[in-house]
């Protein structure tokens, strides 16, 4: 139908079997946040919708101990 | 007796006085027959953005089990010293005890500087050999990103 090829997209917690998503991992999270440091949505990543909620979860805290900026111009 | 977690930020310039800051926390939760389960000092680090207008600060990792009187007397002493930049507790459902993903990654980073003797307890107390291949890319991934964010800076 659709006219160009798309990668199907996963959800990487399922894949990978983790069950809490840790806001210590950061190299983890920072493949989940975008170049200006936003959180990206679950519909362009694919997350489920339970992990994505543990995943913003995460981002905030690590946010909040300034292992992740808020922005990109801090 | 609930689980809990809780990192907290040294000002880098009281950084010599964390392991003494720990032994009161220690004393503290003990005398309130409260238990350490893991306990990380992942050293000074560099902060994502500035806070009270420092760029780095040494973060410590406490995972406790203890009653609500010991934590209210815990976080009273994180209020009221101003060594403390910031604090995080949260609440776990069970005693966490593997070590987590940054302190691998400092603990790999230090092994990467000095090789031979300091390495060598590190290696007996963990399997070095499973964590090896897995967190390679972590440090590589991390010192990319933060040249950028210290060129803007």
């Amino acid at each position: 139908m659709s006219r160009y090829f798309r990668r199907k997209k996963y959800c990487r917690f399922t894949a990978e079997g983790i069950t809490e998503v840790d806001y210590k991992d950061l190299a983890m999270l920072k493949s989940f946040i975008s170049e200006t440091g936003r959180i990206i949505p679950a519909r362009n990543t694919g997350t489920k919708a339970r992990y994505q909620r543990q995943l913003s979860r995460a981002i905030k805290y690590a946010r909040y101990l300034a292992l992740l900026p808020y922005t990109d111009n801090h | 007796m609930r689980h809990y977690e809780i990192v907290f930020l040294v000002h880098p310039d009281q950084s010599e006085q964390v392991p003494a800051m720990i032994e009161r926390y220690r004393s503290l939760i003990e005398s309130g027959n409260g238990r350490i389960h893991r306990l990380e000092d992942w050293g000074r680090r560099q902060l994502a953005y500035p806070i009270a207008k420092v760029h780095k600060a040494h973060y410590v990792l406490l995972n406790i089990e203890c009653t609500l009187e010991t934590l209210r007397e815990l976080e009273a002493a994180f209020k009221f010293n101003d060594a403390v930049l910031r604090s995080l507790v949260i609440r776990r459902d069970k005693a966490i005890t593997t070590p987590s993903p940054l302190y691998k990654e400092k603990e790999k980073e230090e092994g990467s500087r000095s090789s031979g003797a300091s390495t060598a307890p590190a290696a007996s107390s963990e399997p070095a050999a499973p964590a090896q291949p897995t967190p390679q890319p972590a440090p590589a991934a991390a010192a990319e990103e933060a040249t950028p964010e210290t060129a803007k800076e």
